[in-house]
């Protein structure tokens, strides 16, 4: 059983009015534990819905998505949420927070969802914020905390429920480069420490050091891009 | 719960508001209940507690005293009619009472002279003094409001209009009719009073304005074939027909019921609103993999929080405000129908949330890719 994520011949249309938009074409891609790859490419390429894909968020039209051997590509809604609870990591944009939940709260929702919360995972989510540097703000509710606080507790959040995959959909976006740097840095960091499968997709190209493989998205089609040269 | 309590906790405000809104609403709904219950008891009480089950009036007179005549003799020939266990007539006149204060004032009370045959079911049982007597036909038992007035027990007072005195042989509790207090007398003594005016009888012998029956088993229809000129009617039938009642309870019920539109439509656009605004957060957790069912009940157990302590509140606050209302307040509350009226809101308030979840299941997750704007 292949263990990660993987897709074969992935396409995607959309139907607008009498055209068929390929969002994706025929993408196959494949990313295993303790790898983090970047997916980099103008804007409208495709790689929003990608990643949409890649996280049981959308059907693909044709292909199959393969998470930890098994197809995701045709399950109902339901059950793809069930996925996205207990085998996937979201990172998104900025303000992914949910207001109202103080920074234990939001990672514990993550096991409310499933169902009880144990001791254990009080426990789980102690550890890590720790391992993000976020001891200190427990307590805190997001309005309280800087940007790069936040996308740690996403990153935490993400971690949360010991997904196989953790995908990112511009985790950088409105963070200054030293904070953007931080945030791709701890992303690199639990990735290893985890043992996680990990997909990042950025505009941010001076980010892609931090990661292990880079592909570049274009028209729908995704293609291994150069080896970046070190910063 | 988990998110619908740290939310409220968290967002005071804004769900201070909306309480406050709800306690309002609710604190009108109870008082205009009350105010309605209250005022239907005065038209009616004496009717309403009178342990009656159908009353026999004249024909065509719809159910009420004031248009009904019919002869008191009747009332032997209704006791052998099967499924009649007591028969006892009454007659209904209005009147006032005049008391002097000193020798160029006077006070008058406005009452309804009601005459019944002593000793009857009919007669309400005294709270203070002694009941009715037929060998004293001038003595009355009259409401205990009349004790607001300076009444007392022994006090004689004046019909107005009449050479006529009654004296005060008892106080009965809750007998108002057509909004004043009921005076019972010997029904002999009213029939006097009655039809004073001569040819008033219009030639019937021992007028009265109904028979009222006893007798769970009664067939009304029976009794209408055997006493052709009657029309027999549940006493619930009776209460409607007294002058006004209808009208009067009908404009409050719809009120009330008007007032629990509006509520179902300012509570279910505010929750609707509510929702809209945080159809951003809904589908951020619907991307980290929450159900339509997690998130549809924490907004339905949150609205349950909220109209549950604003009902509550809007109790208490109907509670205080019958507390502090002056004495001749037409205000009663019913423990049923708070109960009732409280079921309602509450299941209103519900209706709308459920209504809002549709809003949760239309939500995208896909909108927290921010894809969508
Ligand atoms: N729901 C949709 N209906 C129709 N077309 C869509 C829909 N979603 C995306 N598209 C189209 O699919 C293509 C790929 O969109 P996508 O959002 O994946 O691009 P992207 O690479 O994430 O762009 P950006 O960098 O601006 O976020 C675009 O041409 C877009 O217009
Ligand atoms: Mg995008």
């Amino acid at each position: 059983m292949t263990q990660g994520l993987e897709m074969r011949a992935v396409s995607k249309y959309y139907d607008a009015g009498s055209e068929r938009i390929t969002a994706l074409d025929r993408v196959s891609f494949k990313v295993e534990p303790g790898e983090f790859v970047a997916v980099v490419g103008p804007s409208g390429s495709g790689k929003t819905t990608f990643l949409s894909i890649a996280g049981a968020l959308l059907r693909p039209s044709e292909g199959e998505v393969l998470l930890n051997g098994k197809d995701i590509s045709k399950l109902p809604d339901k059950e793809l949420a069930d996925i996205r609870l207990r085998e996937i990591g979201f990172i998104l944009q900025a303000s992914n927070l949910v207001p109202y939940l103080n920074v234990m709260e939001q990672l514990l929702l993550v096991k409310r969802m499933a169902g009880k919360i144990t001791e254990a995972d009080k426990t789980f989510a102690a550890r890590l914020l720790e391992e993000l540097g976020l001891s200190g703000r427990v307590k805190n509710y997001p309005e309280e905390l800087s940007g790069g606080e936040r996308q740690r507790v996403a990153i935490a959040r993400a971690l949360m429920n010991d997904p196989s995959v953790i995908l990112a959909d511009e985790p950088t976006a409105s963070l200054d480069t030293r904070r953007a740097h931080e945030v791709a840095a701890l992303i690199a960091h639990v990735v290893k420490s985890h043992h996680k499968a990990a997909v990042m997709v950025t505009h941010d190209e001076r980010l892609l050091s931090y990661c292990d493989k880079v592909y570049r998205m274009e028209d729908g089609r995704l293609s291994p891009a150069e080896p970046v040269p070190v910063a | 719960m988990f998110l619908a309590w740290k939310e409220m906790r968290r967002n005071k405000t804004r769900f201070l508001m909306i309480g406050i809104m709800f306690v309002l609403i609710s604190w009108l709904v109870f008082i205009l209940a009350g105010l309605g219950n209250g005022l239907t008891t005065l038209a009616a009480s004496t009717f309403k507690n009178m342990a009656a089950d159908y009353v026999v009036f004249e024909k065509g007179s719809q159910a009420s005293m004031g248009k009904s005549l019919l002869s008191g003799e009747l009332t032997d020939e209704l006791l052998k009619i099967p499924g009649v266990e007591a028969a006892s007539p009454m007659g209904i006149i209005m009147g006032s009472a005049v008391r002097k204060i000193d020798d160029s004032h006077e006070a008058k009370l406005d009452i309804a002279i009601i005459g019944i045959e002593p000793g009857s079911f009919l007669e309400p049982p005294v709270a203070e003094g002694t009941g009715l007597d037929a060998g004293r036909p001038t003595y009355a038992i009259v409401n205990e409001t009349m004790k607001d007035e300076g009444y007392e027990r022994g006090d004689t007072f004046a019909l107005d209009g009449t050479s006529v005195s009654l004296t005060i042989a008892g106080f009965v509790r809750n007998q108002t009719y057509n909004h004043v207090t009921a005076v019972f007398i010997p029904i002999d003594h009213w029939r006097e009073l009655a039809f004073a005016a001569p040819g008033s009888d219009k030639g019937i012998r021992n007028p009265v304005n109904a028979i009222m029956l006893q007798g769970k088993a009664i067939d009304p229809e029976t009794v209408n074939e055997r006493l052709p000129g009657t029309e027999t009617v549940t006493r619930a039938q009776a209460v409607q027909g007294i002058a006004g009642y209808k009208e009067e309870s009908g404009t409050i019920m719809m009120m009330l019921g008007f007032l629990f539109v509006i509520s179902a439509f300012i509570i279910g656009v505010f929750f609707y609103v509510i929702t809209l605004q945080k159809s951003n957060q809904f589908g951020i957790m619907k991307a980290i993999g929450a159900r339509n069912g997690f998130l549809g009940k924490a907004v339905i157990s949150q609205v349950f929080i909220l109209s549950l302590l604003s009902i509550v509140t809007g109790v208490l606050l109907t509670y205080g405000t019958a507390a502090v209302l002056p004495e001749g307040m037409p205000f009663i509350l019913d423990t049923t129908w708070m109960i009732a009226y409280s079921l309602i809101l509450l299941a209103i308030a519900l209706l709308s949330a459920l209504a809002t979840v549709r809003t949760i299941v239309k939500v995208d997750p896909l909108q927290a890719l921010g894809r969508v704007e």
